[in-house]
C-alpha cells in the first residue's frame, strides 16, 4: 500500500513537471527592458500588437531609470553578470560601442534577410552608422532623438520677435521679454548643468559651433580657443542674468518642468518634451510652444547633439531568435510611426518626415530632418562612460563655480588622454 | 583526557549543526571578498574587449595610490564620517534620554523613533534633496521668508556637506538612539536611588552613572556607525550625484562608478578592496576599546 502510494505521488510529481516543461518550451516570454523615458506606454502598446500576431510569444515590458545612466547602471550590473533576465533592451546611441566590445548584444545579421546591408541602408545614416560595428549589427534604430530649441511661441508675438538665430540675439529677447512680463520666476533659457548625460552636450553644442570638436583626427583637442568657447557662452549667460543661479543642479526632466510651469522663455531640450507639454494637465504652455534649431555663434550654424535609442537583443537571451523577431517589429517603419504620432518622438526613417499623420501631429517635425542631418555624434568610443564622466563633472564643476575654465580644461584633459592617446 | 563515546557523538552533532551556516557564510561571504580581492590583482576591462581577466599583480593598486579622485573620494568620506558619526551619537543619546523619560505608549515612542531608520536610503536622499532645492525646497522659502536669501544648497560644496550630513544625521540618530535607549533602560534603577540617597543632582547622575554604563552601547552604536558611514553611498548619489564637480562624490561612489559606469572591474575591485580595509582598520581600533573594557565589565 505504501509503496504504491509513493509511486503514485511520484508519478504525479514527474508528470506535473513535464506538463510545466512542456508548457514553457511552447510558449516564450521575452523580457523587454526600457528605460522611463523612452514613454513605457507607448512600448506597452507596441508589445500587445507583437503578441497578437505570434501566438505562443508572451514580451513583458520592464521599466527602468529615467536618465540614461541610471539605465545603464542597471544593465551593466545585469549583463556583466551574463544574466538571462532580460531579451531585448534599450541602449543609447552613445552606448552602443561600449555594449559591442563587451559582448552583451547579439549580432543581428543572420535574422535580418539575405542582404543585412540593404535592410539597415533604410535607416537615417547617424543611427545605422552607431548600429554597426566591425560589420556586425548589434542593434537597431528605435527612435531618434536631438536637442532642439523649444521656445514660448505666445511670448515672442507679443514681442514682436522671431525665434533667436545666434546666442547674442537670444540674450537680447530674453531680457526684453523679461522686462515687459516683470515675472520674477521667469529666466532666459535653460539646459542641463548637473552632473548628469545631458551636461556633456551642454559642453560640446557650443564647442562644435565654434568649429572644433573634442577629438580631431582621432586626437584629443582641447587646447584649440573653440574648447574654451562653451566657457565664455555661459559664463556670458551668468552675467546676463539669462539661465537659472542653480544652473548646476538642473538636470533634464527639470528643464521640462520648469518650461511646463511656464518659467522659462527658451529651452535647450529633447524630443520628448514637446508631447508632455501638450498633452500634460498642468501643463502651462499648452499650444504656445514653438520647437526650432538651437542658435549659434553665427546665424544659421547651430548644432545639436544627436541622440536616439536603439533596440539590442541580449547576448545572453534564452530566445535569441522570438528576440530579434520583436526586435525587428520594434524597429519597424509602422512602430516608428506610432512612436511620432503618439508620442512626439523622432522617427527613424526619412520618409516618414514627410508622412501626412506624422506632420499633422508635430509640424516642426519637416524642419528636424536636416537638423539630424547635419548634426554631429557624441564621440564613438567604448570607454564612453569616462568620456562622459570627464566632460560632465567639469562642465558642472565650472557652473557651479567651483573650478574655473582653466583648471576644468586641465581636469579634462588629464582624464580624457587616457581614453585617447596622445 | 579521552572523550567519552556520548561526547564524542555530541561534538559530531554539534559540527553538523554548524554546517550549515558554515556554508552559508562561506558562498554569500566568504567567496564574494575572496573573489574580490582575486579580481584586484587582474586586469579585467570589459570596454577593452579583452572578455578574459589578465594577471596584473599589483599594477591596480600602483594606479590606485596615484590616483587623485581616490584621494578626493577618501577625503569627502572622511569628512561626512567626522561630521555624521559623533553629530548622531550626541542627537540619538538626546533622543534616547527623552524617550526614556516616556513612562506610557512605549512601543508607540519606538516604533516613532525608528520610523527614520526604516525609510529606505536612496529615499531619504530624494527627499532631502527637494528640502534642498533652490527654487521649490522648503529650507530656502524658510531662509527667504526670514529675509535671508536663498542658498545654492546642493550645488556649492560647503552646503552640500552640510545638507548631505543633516539628512544622515537625520536618518541615522534613530537607529543611535534605539541601541541608546536599549542600554539605558537596562540600567539598574538602585544606581540611581543610591546616589540620590548621597545627594547626587542630575548632572552628577548623567556624568558617574549613565554614561559609564552605556559605554558598551555607545561602542555597538559607533561601530555600526562608521563602518555604514564609510560606505556612504545612496544618500549623497540621490541628493547631489557627487556634485558639484567631483566634491561630494565617497569612496563608494567613486569604487560603483570605476566598476559600472567604466566597466573597470580590475580596478574598482582593487578600491573596493582597499575600502573594506580601510573599514577594517577603523573597526578595530573599536574594537580594541572593547577588549579593554571587558575584564572589568
Amino acid at each position: 500500500m505504501k509503496k504504491l502510494l509513493i509511486s503514485t505521488l511520484l508519478a504525479g510529481v514527474a508528470s506535473f513537471g513535464l506538463t510545466f516543461a512542456g508548457a514553457q518550451a511552447a510558449d516564450i516570454t521575452l523580457h523587454v527592458f526600457v528605460g522611463g523615458n523612452a514613454r513605457p506606454d507607448l512600448v506597452t502598446k507596441l508589445l500587445s500588437d507583437f503578441d497578437a500576431k505570434n501566438p505562443g510569444i508572451t514580451s513583458k515590458i520592464e521599466v527602468g531609470g529615467a536618465t540614461s545612466e541610471q539605465q545603464s547602471n542597471y544593465l551593466n550590473t545585469v549583463l556583466s553578470s551574463q544574466d538571462d533576465a532580460i531579451d531585448v533592451y534599450l541602449v543609447d546611441i552613445v552606448r552602443t560601442s561600449e555594449n559591442a566590445a563587451a559582448g552583451w548584444s547579439a549580432p543581428l545579421n543572420k535574422y535580418l534577410g539575405s542582404d543585412p546591408k540593404k535592410f539597415m541602408s533604410r535607416y537615417l545614416a547617424a543611427y545605422s552608422n552607431a548600429d554597426v560595428v566591425d560589420g556586425k549589427v548589434i542593434a537597431l534604430p528605435f527612435f531618434a532623438d536631438a536637442q532642439f530649441l523649444y521656445y514660448r511661441q505666445d511670448l515672442l508675438k507679443k514681442y514682436g520677435l522671431t525665434p533667436p538665430a545666434t546666442w547674442d540675439e537670444m540674450i537680447a529677447d530674453g531680457k526684453k521679454i523679461e522686462a515687459g512680463e516683470k515675472n520674477p520666476n521667469l529666466t532666459t533659457f535653460s539646459t542641463a548643468g548637473a552632473p548628469i548625460e545631458g551636461t556633456v552636450c551642454t559642453y560640446l553644442v557650443p564647442m562644435w559651433d565654434a568649429g572644433s570638436d573634442l577629438t580631431v583626427n582621432g586626437k584629443l583637442a582641447l587646447d584649440t580657443a573653440a574648447a574654451k568657447k562653451p566657457f565664455e557662452l555661459f559664463t556670458q549667460l551668468k552675467t546676463e542674468k539669462a539661465i537659472p543661479v542653480n544652473l548646476a543642479e538642473i538636470a533634464t526632466d527639470r528643464i521640462r518642468t520648469d518650461f511646463q510651469a511656464g518659467n522659462t522663455v527658451f529651452a535647450m531640450l529633447w524630443v520628448y518634451a514637446y508631447n508632455l507639454f501638450q498633452t500634460q494637465q498642468d501643463s502651462k504652455v499648452k499650444g504656445v510652444v514653438g520647437v526650432g534649431t538651437l542658435p549659434g555663434f553665427t546665424a544659421g550654424k547651430g548644432y545639436t547633439c544627436i541622440g536616439g535609442w536603439q533596440v539590442a537583443v541580449s547576448s545572453f537571451s534564452k530566445h535569441k531568435a522570438a528576440a530579434a523577431k520583436l526586435a525587428m517589429f520594434m524597429a519597424s517603419e509602422s512602430s516608428s510611426k506610432t512612436l511620432a504620432v503618439s508620442g512626439s518622438l523622432l522617427p527613424v526613417f526619412s520618409t516618414l518626415y514627410k508622412d501626412p499623420d506624422v506632420v499633422k501631429a508635430n509640424p516642426w517635425f519637416a524642419g528636424a530632418l536636416p537638423v539630424l542631418l547635419s548634426s554631429k555624434a557624441r564621440p564613438v568610443t567604448p570607454r564612453y562612460g569616462e568620456v562622459s564622466e570627464a566632460l560632465r563633472t567639469n562642465m558642472n564643476a565650472y557652473l557651479a563655480g567651483t573650478k574655473t575654465a582653466d583648471a576644468a580644461l586641465a581636469d579634462m584633459k588629464a582624464k580624457l588622454q587616457p581614453v585617447f592617446g596622445q | 583526557m579521552a572523550l567519552s563515546e556520548l561526547e564524542r557523538s555530541e561534538r559530531r552533532l554539534g559540527y553538523l549543526l554548524l554546517l550549515p551556516a558554515v556554508l552559508l557564510l562561506a558562498t554569500i561571504v566568504v567567496y564574494p571578498v575572496f573573489d574580490l580581492v582575486r579580481t584586484s590583482f587582474y586586469q579585467l576591462n570589459l570596454t577593452t574587449g579583452l572578455l578574459h581577466p589578465r594577471f596584473t599583480g599589483l599594477a591596480n593598486y600602483a594606479r590606485a595610490f596615484a590616483d587623485h579622485q581616490l584621494l578626493e573620494s577618501a577625503l569627502a568620506t572622511i569628512l561626512l564620517t567626522v561630521i555624521s558619526v559623533p553629530s548622531a551619537l550626541v542627537t540619538g543619546l538626546a533622543l534616547a534620554l527623552l524617550a526614556d523619560q516616556v513612562k506610557g505608549a512605549r512601543w508607540f515612542v519606538r516604533l516613532a523613533l525608528l520610523m527614520p531608520w526604516m525609510l529606505p536610503l536612496v529615499f531619504v536622499g530624494l527627499v532631502f534633496h527637494w528640502f534642498f532645492d533652490y527654487r521649490l525646497g522648503i529650507v530656502n522659502d524658510i531662509l527667504v521668508r526670514m529675509g535671508l536669501s536663498a542658498l545654492q544648497w546642493l550645488s556649492s560644496p560647503a552646503l552640500a556637506f552640510i545638507g548631505i550630513s543633516l539628512a544622515i544625521i537625520w536618518k541615522t540618530s534613530a537607529f543611535v538612539a534605539m541601541i541608546l535607549l536599549a542600554g539605558l533602560q537596562s540600567i539598574p534603577k538602585y544606581l540611581y536611588e543610591a546616589a540620590e540617597i548621597d545627594g547626587a543632582g542630575t548632572l552628577t547622575k548623567f556624568r558617574y552613572i549613565t554614561l559609564p554604563m552605556l559605554r558598551p552601547s555607545i561602542l555597538v552604536a559607533l561601530i555600526f556607525r562608521t563602518i555604514t558611514s564609510i560606505q556612504t553611498f545612496d544618500i549623497p548619489y540621490a541628493m547631489t550625484n557627487g556634485g558639484p564637480g567631483n566634491s561630494t562624490e565617497t569612496l563608494a561612489m567613486f569604487v560603483r562608478k570605476t566598476s559600472i559606469d567604466f566597466l573597470d572591474f580590475g580596478y574598482g575591485s582593487a578600491l573596493a578592496t582597499l575600502m573594506f580595509i580601510g573599514s577594517m582598520l577603523a573597526t578595530s581600533v573599536y574594537l580594541k576599546h572593547v577588549q579593554r573594557d571587558a575584564p572589568e565589565g
